[in-house]
């Protein structure tokens, strides 16, 4: 790769810029900061539009009730049930059973500190999901 | 290239780098006064690599991977060049903390291991869950600490409590706030001697490992299994493995085509050291390997965007894999030749 083939196609670095190494007009290799490339963006692309689809899938089971808000934040952190577990200290079923809205409601405040904490998030916040009206809000309380 | 000031009062002079790993070892070792190129730590620490580690999934998809494990580099290059590291590890995060500030204090400057998930300087669509990003705390700033990450092009802020949670994140390969920092650097490092071990040691790992997702057979494996993958997954899921293979080559880090520009790099540092005009024809070799896998790239790219509307086909992915596999091959057994010559 040259210099100037460097891609600068796109900036969806959010401004910041890689380290490429590319070869002067000397045939030296050095180092060009890259705004972005088409072909990665399609792959990058393809990940992110996948995470953002799981995620509201699982959001609107939460609306709809069949799933905590508790899985809904645990896949916005991109964690998975055993990442969570660890990071919370408890075992990983325990956090799966947390997935059910009946036995997230019953949950301590304890508990739910513990989620919080992990999650970086309030208590309040980890109770709701984006969308939920103040009612179904207050239910879950 | 950026200046900083670090809390002892020496002037701490930012590089970006290609890779995290290598570009935090450069710098360490440049703040101790031995001048190394992040290219010349990453071909000695060993960095270049291939392997499709089917059997471990990220996001339900298996691990392509383009480089040795994290932490190999920066273990292996400082064994190599003889320079002695003090390396701490914690069970509690309170005192893995307080020992970081107590360090920066005293002027030091520490590189740590992080979870690049809670980097919140990073643009979103690049954090992920992953434990073995390596970064430079400079000195404590209100609120938090200043850091330099080399793979952006300058310093950064970054909030005390994100670093908390990046070094003691949980999850596969647990930092558990590792910290580390160069105690001393000897006088006249031989170069040219740690050159010649990370040669031998990559030609190895390339060729030698006598497990056939590694090295070359490696690359071999995985060009088979994509070529069989339509039939076996279907078109869209088909996809989404070829999309991720190519998104562990191209995604920040890499220096660009999976760290083989970077090896080429290396080659031509090394050749400069030894004189040799062999490591000069080897570095060309690699350059052009490493523009096969950017074509390797463009064309996977093609195929996801159009659904397979063009002329590029699976087929073609596994011949553009097989030649970079056999190109590859005949490169690491050239340069076996030469290091055998080469005198440290």
């Amino acid at each position: 790769m040259k210099v100037n083939e460097v891609p600068q196609d796109i900036t969806y670095y959010e401004g910041k810029k890689r380290a490429c190494y590319a070869l002067n007009d000397e045939g030296k290799y050095v180092i060009v900061p890259s705004s972005g490339w088409s072909a990665e963006d399609v792959v990058n692309g393809l990940a992110v539009a996948e995470l953002a689809a799981n995620l509201e899938k699982t959001r609107q089971e939460v609306l709809k009730g069949l799933k905590s808000p508790l899985a809904y934040h645990m896949e916005r952190r991109q964690m998975t049930p055993e990442i969570l577990a660890k990071t919370v200290g408890m075992l990983s079923f325990r956090v799966r059973r947390h997935f059910r809205p009946d036995v997230f409601n019953r949950l301590k405040s304890a508990v739910l500190e513990r989620y919080a904490r992990a999650l970086a998030l309030t208590e309040q916040e980890l109770k709701s999901v984006p969308g939920m009206s103040s009612e179904e809000r207050l239910k879950t309380e | 290239m950026s200046r900083e000031i670090t809390a002892g009062g020496k002037t701490f002079i930012h590089q970006h780098a290609a890779h995290c790993e290598s570009g935090v070892a450069s710098a360490l070792f440049r703040d101790q006064g031995f001048d190394i190129s992040e290219a010349l730590v990453f071909g000695i620490g060993s960095g270049i690599f291939f392997g499709h580690l089917f059997f471990v999934k990220m996001v339900g998809l298996p691990i392509t991977t383009y480089r040795s494990q994290p932490g190999a580099i920066f273990r292996k290059a400082g064994k190599r060049l003889g320079v002695k590291f003090v390396t701490q590890r914690f069970r509690n995060p309170q005192k893995g903390m307080d020992e970081l500030r107590r360090l920066l204090q005293e002027g030091k400057i520490v590189g740590m291991t992080t979870n690049i998930y809670w980097l919140s300087y990073f643009p979103n669509r690049f954090r992920f869950q992953f434990n073995g990003h390596n970064l430079i705390a400079l000195r404590e700033i209100a609120g938090g600490f200043r850091v330099s990450d080399p793979v952006l092009e300058h310093p950064v802020d970054c909030l005390a409590e994100d670093l908390e949670r990046a070094r003691f994140a949980h999850g596969p390969l647990e930092p558990h706030g590792f910290m580390y920092y160069p105690q001393s650097v000897p006088q006249n490092p031989d170069i040219k001697k740690a050159c010649i071990l990370g040669m031998k040691d990559t030609c190895n790992m390339m060729l030698r490992i006598p497990i056939p997702i590694f090295g070359v057979r490696g690359m071999r494996f995985l060009a088979k299994k994509i070529k069989k993958s339509p039939h076996k997954l279907g078109f869209a899921e088909a996809c989404r493995h070829l999309a991720n293979i190519v998104r562990m080559q191209e995604e920040i880090g890499t220096g660009g085509a999976g760290f083989r520009f970077i090896y080429a790099a290396f080659l031509q540092e090394a050749a400069e050291l030894f004189g040799s005009a062999e490591l000069i024809d080897l570095s060309k070799e690699m350059t052009a390997i490493g523009d096969i896998w950017r074509e390797f790239a463009v064309m996977s790219a093609r195929i996801i965007k159009q659904r397979g509307q063009t002329e590029d086909t699976f087929d073609n992915i596994y011949d553009i894999l097989m030649e970079c596999a056999d190109r590859e091959e005949d490169l690491f057994r050239k340069l076996k030749d030469v290091v055998r010559k080469l005198k440290a």
